[in-house]
């Protein structure tokens, strides 16, 4: 539906997008996972053609996107990163104006604004200035705003910063909802676990390269562990470090342990270690590796960092 | 033309919920109009039937002195006293000794003497005496225009009594005689009547001036010698009759000047908030749209328009109601004048916009150039006052344009042709501004 033929963006001296290709099947919901500053907006400004690349192509549905064309953008649906709305107005005047845009008029307009205040829960205050809203009524609204003319392919930047718990799950139930009845979408974010609950697939970027890209377990398949053990750092475990170096990884972040056992190595040659030390069990635990353990791996940082 | 018109939409869903920017684009300058008219004595000369207070003392038995007097009465801006109230609350008719404590005691600020020698020989005009408390310059000058006024349009017959009275001296009754006899023959057969009654009404002091003043005279009517001096006398007071208000061309800028002022100024700031709108993202939902740069880019522009036009006519409707300024004699070429301003106008503030980096850097340094222009351009004072130099640096600003195509509609009532150079100018401005701030904006990044 979607391809990335060798992009590069560049900002002055600083390339934000470097030869990054992609390809998104309709029906996917693809997740772009990576920390401040890896080129996620940008990459989604390419694909609403607000900007044009420095290299390569876009295209949607075999048709080349252009910043001029803007019959293009028609089937495009943008949330952009910041609240894009109207503050002085209502969400029936902002959804008015936006679906305007797209040539929506009359009792059509009318039934698909009712439509969309319904699906984000904001109908009793359909008439209220939104800036008088909470961070989250906003994001729900910014989210409304780039449904109301039914696109194919919906590019989502960070839509739940700054969001509640509750607003939040609200607005993944409903994204959810949108990719079963058949709505591709593009959806970033710095949160691992958004990307581990709602993408079919995920694409790392960082520096404005995609790292690594494939469902969750092709990614996390990619560490050469499967089983990571987390303690904290202190007096009681300093004597591990240089006994477990031999069995297999040790990283140290914020003053945890990450111990990934190499590959084949029995965990239970870990616990007979710590207790020949006299260690409890109940200071370590293990779990599965995230992706944040292959973000880590991979760029030798935390997402957050 | 449709998303055009959905943005505008917008931009005026937005501004009226603006609270703070409809007080500062129609609140404030109105406030500010009236309160300079004030200053430049506007107000008074049309506050009404009170008026300003004027003590009237006639000493003269000339008929047409007590006509002066009804006719000082009958006008609206004056509120006329001829008489004294004595502390037992009789009434007596004012003297002239009674004025000047009357004035110190603040009692009113302008007084009228018609002496019994209101007309003399050795003097071509009247003798009036005006007493005034000089604490208002300008608003003595109200007065003594208004009182030229009243006298032109209302006692013409002074006038001619003078005319009268002052060619005697130097004719000499016989040969005044055969004057007055060869222009009454020389106005009969202009304008038909009967030359013996014509003659005697001038005798009288009695031009005809009268009709005059109530309808134009008709160029080219006259043909001979004697009729073409009577359409040369006719012609000057004719232009002092029936001639502009004397208030208008300052209630003119006065209004204008600061309504463009104004207007400069808060269309510089919606410019800026051309730049909150990108910030805040809302720039890239739009043009995620099929929405063009250039869609987005004219839909301010006209915006622009919309807003200086509905800015203008309501302190131009503002300014008619406050000072009396004309605005429904020449309401169709007024429009035009306005579109062209507030075209000139916006131009400017999308060029500022266009070549600052931030709506902080856009504001100030509309803030400065607003200043600078409005003071250069006349939107304060008559561009006259200004040393030479400064009259050619006015020329430079949207200001002194618009001041001049107010000027030329509303007081000097020119034709659509006639406003085609201002009109010209201030369109060559707005294209030009236009097209570098256009360039600009496609460069700059703002769409980045
Ligand atoms: N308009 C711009 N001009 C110059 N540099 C820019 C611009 N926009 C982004 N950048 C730079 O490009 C890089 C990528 O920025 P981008 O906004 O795409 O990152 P991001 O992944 O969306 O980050 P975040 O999670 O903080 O939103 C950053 O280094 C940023 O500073
Ligand atoms: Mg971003």
């Amino acid at each position: 539906m979607l391809t990335l033929d060798h992009i590069t963006k560049r900002y002055g001296s600083l390339t934000a997008l470097d030869d990054v290709s992609l390809n998104i099947a309709p029906g996917e919901f693809f997740g772009l996972l990576g920390p401040n500053g890896a080129g996620k907006s940008t990459l989604m400004s390419l694909i609403a053609s607000l900007r044009a690349p420095d290299a390569g192509g876009i295209t949607l549905d075999g048709i080349a996107l252009s910043t001029a064309d803007a019959a293009g953008r028609l089937t495009l649906g943008l949330v952009p990163q910041h609240i894009a709305l109207y503050l002085e107005l209502n969400p029936e005047q902002n959804l008015g104006i936006f679906g305007q845009l797209y040539g929506l008029r009359g009792a059509d307009l009318r039934a698909r604004i009712d439509e969309a205040l319904d699906a984000v829960q904001l109908n009793d205050r359909r008439r209220d200035q939104v800036k008088t809203f909470s961070g989250g009524m906003q994001r729900r609204l910014n989210l409304a705003a780039a449904l109301l003319h039914r696109p194919k392919l919906l590019l989502c930047d960070e839509p739940t910063v700054g969001v509640d718990p509750q607003s939040r799950n609200a607005i993944f139930e409903y994204l959810e909802r949108l990719n079963r009845e058949g709505l591709t979408i593009i959806y970033s974010t710095h949160y691992m676990e958004e990307a581990t609950r709602l993408c079919s697939r995920i694409g790392i970027i960082d520096h404005g390269k995609i790292l690594a890209l494939g469902t969750l377990d092709e990614l996390l398949t990619q560490l050469p562990f499967e089983e990571e053990i987390r303690f904290s750092a202190n007096a009681a475990t300093a004597t591990l470090a240089p006994a477990l170096a031999v069995q297999g990884e040790l990283t140290t972040h914020d003053g945890i342990h990450r111990f990934r056992p190499r590959a084949g190595a029995k965990l239970s040659e870990f616990y007979s270690l710590t207790e020949s030390r006299g260690l409890p069990a109940r200071l370590f635990t293990s779990q599965r590796p995230t992706l944040e353990a292959l973000f880590l791996h991979l760029t030798g940082r935390t997402i957050r960092e | 033309m449709r998303i055009i018109l959905t943005l505008l939409g917008k931009d005026f869903a937005n501004l009226r919920r603006n609270r703070s920017a409809l007080v500062l684009s129609f609140m404030v300058p109105m406030v500010i109009i009236y309160v300079v008219g004030l200053v430049f004595g506007l107000g008074r000369s049309d506050s009404g039937p009170s008026g300003i207070p004027l003590a009237v003392v006639n000493q003269s038995d000339n008929p047409a002195a007590q006509k002066l007097v009804a006719a000082l009465q009958a006008e609206k801006s004056f509120h006329v006293i001829t008489e004294f109230v004595n502390p037992d609350r009789t009434i007596r008719p004012l003297t002239e000794t009674d004025l000047r404590p009357l004035i110190r005691d603040r009692r009113f600020s302008y007084a009228l003497v018609i002496p019994p020698d209101v007309l003399s020989e050795t003097q071509l005009g009247l003798h009036l005496k005006i007493l005034s408390d000089p604490r208002n310059d300008i608003e003595s000058q109200t007065v003594n225009g208004l009182l030229q006024k009243t006298i032109f349009t209302h006692v013409p017959d002074l006038l001619g009594q003078s005319l009268q009275a002052r060619a005697k001296k130097f004719l000499g009754n016989p040969k005044l005689s055969e004057f007055n006899g060869s222009i009454a023959t020389a106005v009969a057969k202009a304008f038909g009547g009967d030359p013996a009654k014509i003659k005697a009404d001038i005798e009288q002091g009695n031009f005809g001036l009268e009709e005059l003043a109530a309808s134009p005279a008709k160029p080219g009517a006259a043909s001979s010698t004697g009729g073409d001096i009577l359409s040369k006398l006719v012609k000057i007071d004719t232009e002092q009759v029936v001639g502009k208000d004397v208030k208008s061309p300052t209630a003119t800028r006065i209004v204008g000047g600061y309504a463009v002022m104004f207007l400069l100024f808060a269309l510089s700031n919606s410019s800026a908030a051309f730049f909150s709108e990108k910030n805040s993202g809302v720039f890239q939902r739009v043009l995620s749209a099929p929405v063009s740069r250039a869609q987005l880019l004219w839909s301010r522009f006209f915006y622009g328009i919309l807003f200086g036009l509905i800015q203008l006519l309501a302190l131009f409707f503002a300014g008619h109601l406050l000072y009396g300024v004309d605005v429904f004699g020449h309401f169709g070429n007024l429009l035009v004048v306005c579109a062209c301003v507030a075209a000139a106008c916006t131009s400017f503030g999308m060029l500022l916009s266009a070549l600052t980096r931030s709506p902080e850097a856009a504001a100030s340094l509309a803030t400065l150039l607003v200043i600078t222009m409005s003071a250069c351009g006349g939107a304060w004072f008559p561009v006259s006052f200004m040393p030479e130099f400064m009259q050619h640096i006015a020329r430079f600003t949207i200001v002194y344009w618009a001041i001049d195509g107010f000027g030329g509609v509303l007081w000097a009532g020119n034709s659509f042709g006639q406003m085609l150079p201002t009109l010209g100018i201030l369109l060559s401005i707005t294209a030009v501004a236009m097209t570098i701030a256009v360039w600009r904006f496609n460069r700059s990044r703002i769409f980045d």
